[in-house]
């Protein structure tokens, strides 16, 4: 349902992405890990669009985003990818001016038209899913991190989109708050969410996963679901990738 | 105001006669106004350093009168406030078209008659008006006649005392602003003293003298009331001048001269008296008096900054989204409007909206003040939009939201809220630049303040309750300001970690 060929990325003259190719089925649960600046996140910007690249061509379903695009057809392309995808940041970024319920029911309302009372009644499911039903008045100043992010997910669903994009949603959380989120996410996968995740957590892949891609230096380097990623790393980079994250 | 205040909380310290004092150190010195422009003292067009003019040619023959190796030295004062620095002792004397009357000569000591003047009324060339009387009959269309003067001067007075209920007066801060303004057809007519119409009356072609001079009027020389031998000394001096013709040479080098001047050799052989009359009210009682008017010029100031701010805010916000998020071409034509605005003064930019563009007074005071605030608060609006961090507008985005739509309903809202703290700082900012549109004839709280100390002379008490009054407009506006910043501090500081 997505399909990623050839991207590339450049900041400045530093070569980001060199040339990745990925493709994510319907209900797959992708996990890509790699170590810190090996590209994964900026990967994960350009599929949604809020990243342009400099060459390749990402498509979901209708949505394609092109290199070759103007910076019009690019928003507009984005756009389209958008409202497809649901996407969940490392820094929440829930809206701060508004309250729990209002973050949940802004897009449903204003992008996609939906009446209020339909919204609220949809935000108050999702809402109950992440366990934050109690917050519905809160602001997200009120709320810790853990609780902040599944509000941020749940925001995220209330759209209903085909795929969820998850920025290293655990790495600003602490054991406790980590383990929250990463709960709904499982409960998410469960249900048969597809995903993208960006995540340090390897527990998380290893159990949730059904493909895990390894990043290195700008190229996914190796794929495969997660036992044999986990317990026969074929690739060096997998290799020291993993002894880090034991020796921490 | 506050000047004034001051300057007349501290009393002159008492002394010895300001003549010994002149004669001591070789100058007298005068107080005038260069902005009152000619032929009474001006920046000489040979010399722009210098000042000429026949009041300047008339005080440096005085200065002699006074000693040998006296000369006269011009100072710079405020022309409706030259009195109030008389007071302080900046200078001996005053002289600048400064008319007797009876109120002035209550606190000053003023001389023989220097030039006697009459008012000219001006229109515009072809008006069908033929006399001052004329104006004592409705305007054919049943409206008021409107008369442009400078504030506090005779022909104020005079237009105000005339007014039969057919003419409007309508004040400027300068003599040639009132001219353009007819000039420019913006009011019927300008009454103007005679030797200020007869000297810029080349300057005006699309006005002329409409009718004989009105009313009479002295110019006097004024001094302290501590120094009465500098006052007589002065006033024999222009006796003498005015006995031998000098006083005739001068004011005819300028154009001046008409066969009223006669008088000034035989009609007077001393200074003029004070009446015995006095002003019914002093001090409080005045403010009391003249409460409505007070009141009345609080209104236009209240107008003004409401009628302003709002716009301002508006016009700021659409800048400062333009500079950030417009299209290319729009965001240095946005950056070269807010240095332009930013960086030229505002009385300026009033003078391009009334007289260049002609607007109605309210309508260039309140777009004036809007525009020129609309330069700050874009800087302030843009300050706040870059203070909402960069994963609000993703989020928006990775919602599908268009970049207007994030705009709208997520960045603009929590700028907004940033900026409330400055934003209402500039409110009270602007509620005291209100004063400015003196300069389009609007009369607020500061020009009435003006306008009722110098012709009642209870400086402090109208500075008093002025300031009170500022202070009970303002202080609401604080307490706002500082309510909105403990709310909102306390909201925006910690909502999400990015």
């Amino acid at each position: 349902m997505i399909e990623v060929e050839g991207l590339v990325k450049r900041f400045g003259a530093v070569e980001v992405l060199r040339g990745v190719d990925l493709s994510v089925g319907r209900g797959e649960v992708a996990c890509l890990i790699g170590p810190s600046g090996s590209g994964k996140s900026t990967f994960l910007r350009c599929l949604n669009g809020l990243e342009r690249f400099q060459g390749g061509r990402v498509a979901i379903g209708d949505a394609v985003l092109d290199a070759g695009q103007s910076p019009r057809e690019h928003a507009k392309a984005a756009r389209r990818a958008c409202r497809r995808m649901g996407m969940v940041f490392q820094g929440f970024n829930l809206f701060v001016h508004q309250t729990v319920l209002q973050n949940v029911i802004e897009a449903p309302v204003h992008v996609l038209g939906m009446g209020r009372d339909e919204a609220v009644e949809r935000a108050r499911g999702l809402l109950d899913r992440v366990g934050m039903l109690h917050r519905l008045d809160a602001r997200p100043r009120e709320l810790s991190g853990g609780q902040q992010q599944r509000v941020a997910i749940a925001r995220a669903l209330a759209m209903g989109p085909e795929v969820m994009l998850f920025d290293e949603p655990t790495s600003a959380l602490d054991p406790k708050m980590t383990a929250e989120v990463l709960g709904v996410m499982t409960d998410l996968a469960r249900d048969g969410q597809t995903m993208i995740v960006v995540t340090h957590a390897m527990g998380f892949a290893r159990k949730v996963a059904t493909i895990v891609h390894v990043f290195g230096e700008g190229l996914i380097v190796e794929s495969g679901p997660p036992d044999r990623i986990f317990d026969a790393p074929a690739h060096d980079a997998t290799r020291s990738l993993l002894s880090e994250v034991q020796a921490a | 105001m506050l000047a004034g205040l001051l300057l007349a909380a501290l009393a002159p310290p008492a002394r010895a006669d300001a003549l010994d004092e002149v004669r001591a150190r070789g100058a007298l010195r005068y107080g005038s106004d260069m902005e009152g422009g000619g032929p009474y003292a001006f920046p000489d067009p040979d010399s722009p350093r210098s000042v000429a003019g026949f009041e300047v040619e008339i005080m440096d023959r005085l200065a002699r009168e006074l000693g040998a190796g006296v000369r006269a030295e011009f100072a710079q004062g405020q022309w409706d406030k030259l009195l109030w620095v008389l007071d302080s002792g900046r200078y001996d004397v005053v002289v600048n078209g400064y008319e007797w009357s009876p109120i002035r000569a209550e606190d000053y000591l003023a001389t023989r008659p220097y030039y006697i003047y009459q008012l000219q009324l001006m229109g515009p060339k072809g008006t069908p008006a033929r006399a001052w009387g004329d104006l004592k009959r409705p305007k054919p269309d049943g409206s008021p006649w409107t008369v442009a003067v400078l504030t506090a001067s005779a022909a104020d007075d005079f237009a105000h005392d005339e007014n039969a209920g057919t003419t409007r007066v309508v004040r400027f801060d300068g003599a040639t602003d009132a001219m353009m303004a007819v000039q420019n057809g913006q009011y019927d007519f300008t009454l103007q003293d005679g030797p200020a119409a007869t000297y810029y009356g080349d300057e005006f072609p699309g006005l002329e003298a409409v009718g004989p001079p009105v009313s009479r009027g002295y110019y006097v020389v004024y001094a302290r009331k501590s120094d009465p031998a500098l006052r007589d000394a002065l006033d024999a001096g222009i006796g003498r001048l005015a006995a031998s013709g000098e006083l005739r040479r001068i004011l005819e080098k300028y154009g001046i001269w008409n066969d009223l001047q006669v008088g000034l050799a035989t009609a007077f052989q001393g200074p003029i008296d004070a009446p015995p009359v006095r002003q019914a009210d002093r001090g409080w009682k005045l403010v009391r008096h003249y409460g409505d008017r007070l009141r009345d010029a609080a209104l236009v100031t209240l107008g003004l900054s409401f009628g302003a701010m709002p716009l301002a805010m508006a016009i700021g916000l659409a800048v400062a989204l333009g500079r950030m998020y417009g299209p290319g071409p729009l965001r240095p034509a946005l950056g070269a409007y807010v240095e332009l605005i930013r960086g030229t003064p505002l009385m300026l930019q009033l003078y391009v909206l009334f007289f260049l563009l002609k607007l109605d007074p309210w309508v260039a005071g309140i777009a004036g003040l809007a525009i020129n605030y609309s330069a700050y608060e874009a800087e302030i609006y843009r300050a706040g939009l870059q203070a909402v961090p960069r994963g609000q507008m993703e989020a928006a985005l990775a919602l599908g939201m268009s970049r207007s739509q994030a705009l709208r309903r997520v960045i603009v809202p929590q700028a907004v809220r940033i900026v409330i703290p400055p934003v209402s700082n500039d409110f009270i900012a602007l509620f005291k630049d209100t004063s400015v549109c003196s300069v389009v004839t609007l009369i607020e709280l500061t020009k009435e303040y003006s306008i009722l100390a110098n012709s009642t002379r209870a400086v402090v008490e109208f500075a008093t309750a002025t300031a009170a009054i500022y202070l009970a407009m303002s202080l609401p506006l604080s307490w706002f300001a500082r309510w909105s910043e403990r709310r909102l501090g306390a909201e925006g500081a910690k909502g999400g970690l990015a």
